[in-house]
């Protein structure tokens, strides 16, 4: 069920945001939502429900580009597994400290994709890398906005173990 | 081996996710796959949700659009009714400026083609007595009006100079039942008495022959023999002529020339100079 709204809200975030390149025109500049998600995902879901969203959410991002190739979909869940190593040391409770992190997953998730791309393609260049800082920092800021509303969804919320000392 | 599986079953799904992804990249790389039946659900679900998105930023940005053009439409209206309005008193001006200059024009030629020391003076009111028909000008005693004075326009008589202040003057216009002049029938040159009927804008043709040739439209001119008027100035036309069956005068009545109601700019004239006739003595002296 929680991959389902997860399919949903990728889906939905993905249509608008497409519309909302349309009108606004970031050529080069993406908002990179499904970033937000997976990093989202990785600080709440557990593995296997974390990966296959994950999986899922790059397969719709792959799809959305128009040529899907795969490749964003292999970083959806690698960010996602990034993610979660990186969720087990920083506490992430409160909406910037999230969009810090999915700006860092997005930093991670661009240069990846500059890094599989570089190597693939002989037409990625540096030069291609010049629009990540503003691509990270919208990022930050949709995942400022979208915080509460994964939130409220339960996105991926899994019952971690509170340990000892809850009461 | 099973209990290894069972132990680590979650990684090693997450291992064979992360294999499939990386599968999937490395085969469909080279080549674009076509729509499979998930694409294909996953693509229907999202045209409708960017097409309403589509719609609603296009009909708001729509409104909005429109919103501002009609302000701008009404901001340019408002502009533009006030302009209209300035220009319509503009000319309303210029159009009273206009028939101003007519009539001072043809005062002017008037004036020209009458010799004698003449007053123009501008027509101030109308006296709300009913029984005293008079006009106020402009004009007095301070700039050589005179009670008796006659008073014309271009177009006819006016009346005649009733009393006359140090800056304005009260003139009997003709139609006055109190106002008498010569007159005489231009086409015919009989000599006949005109008296103001009291009724607006009506004179009453007096002391014609009943016998005497009259028509409806004749032109009837001052005689000059009043003294007050000088020869041949126009009245006004004749018309309702009734000769009756029995009395010696026929009655009829004149249309008088000028529309007093419309009356702005008359001239004064100066006393008519009283006619003189040879006397007795002066002729018998010459013989």
């Amino acid at each position: 069920m929680k991959l389902l709204l997860t399919l949903v809200l990728t889906l939905l975030f993905l249509a608008l945001e497409s519309v909302a390149v349309k009108y606004v025109g970031l050529g080069v500049a993406r908002i990179d939502v499904t970033v937000a998600i997976v990093a989202f995902l990785a600080l709440r879901a557990g593995l296997l429900e974390g990966a296959a969203a994950s999986y899922a959410v790059g397969y719709l991002l792959d799809l959305m580009t128009g040529r899907p190739t795969g490749l964003y979909t292999l970083l959806a869940v690698v960010t996602f597994l990034l993610g979660r190593l990186a969720g087990s040391v920083v506490d992430v409770r409160t909406g910037k400290s999230f969009a810090l992190f999915a700006m860092a997953a997005d930093a991670a998730h661009g240069l990846l994709a500059w890094g599989i791309g570089s190597v693939s393609s002989k037409q990625v260049s540096l030069s291609s890398l010049s629009g990540l800082p503003l691509e990270v920092l919208l990022t930050g800021i949709a995942a400022l906005l979208l915080y509460p509303l994964l939130k409220r969804f339960g996105l991926g919320a899994e019952k971690r173990d509170p340990g000892l000392l809850a009461p | 081996m099973l209990s290894f599986l069972k132990r680590h079953r979650e990684p090693l799904l997450v291992c064979v996710i992360l294999a499939h992804a990386l599968g999937m990249f490395l085969g469909s790389s080279r080549r674009v796959r076509e729509p499979n039946l998930v694409d294909r659900i996953a693509l229907a679900v999202t045209a409708p949700v960017q097409r309403a998105a589509v719609a609603t930023i296009d009909g708001t940005v729509n409104a909005w659009q429109q919103y501002v053009s009609l302000r701008n439409v009404r901001r340019e209206n408002s502009v533009l009714q006030e302009e209209n309005s300035k220009l319509r008193a503009d000319v309303v001006g210029l159009a009273e400026a206009r028939a101003e200059n007519d009539r001072l024009r043809r005062l002017v030629h008037y004036d020209e083609a009458s010799p004698g020391p003449k007053v123009i003076a501008r027509v101030l009111g109308i006296n709300p007595d009913p029984n005293r028909l008079t006009l106020r000008i402009d004009r007095g005693e301070g700039d050589g009006v005179r009670r008796g004075q006659a008073v014309v326009t271009a177009e006819g008589v006016v009346g005649q100079v009733l009393r006359a202040t140090a800056s304005a003057s009260d003139v009997l216009v003709v139609f006055d039942p109190n106002c008498r002049l010569g007159g005489r029938i231009q086409r015919t040159r009989a000599r006949v008495g005109i008296a103001g009927a009291g009724d607006d804008q009506a004179l009453k043709l007096e002391y014609l022959l009943r016998t005497e040739d009259l028509e409806e439209g004749d032109l009837v001119l001052t005689s000059g023999t009043d003294g007050v008027y000088p020869p041949g100035l126009v009245i006004g036309r004749v018309t309702g002529v009734q000769r009756q069956t029995s009395g010696m005068f026929l009655n009829a009545g004149i249309l008088p020339a000028v529309n007093f109601g419309k009356v702005e700019e008359v001239v004064v004239l100066a006393p008519q100079p009283a006619a003189s006739f040879p006397t007795r003595t002066e002729g018998s002296g010459r013989r």
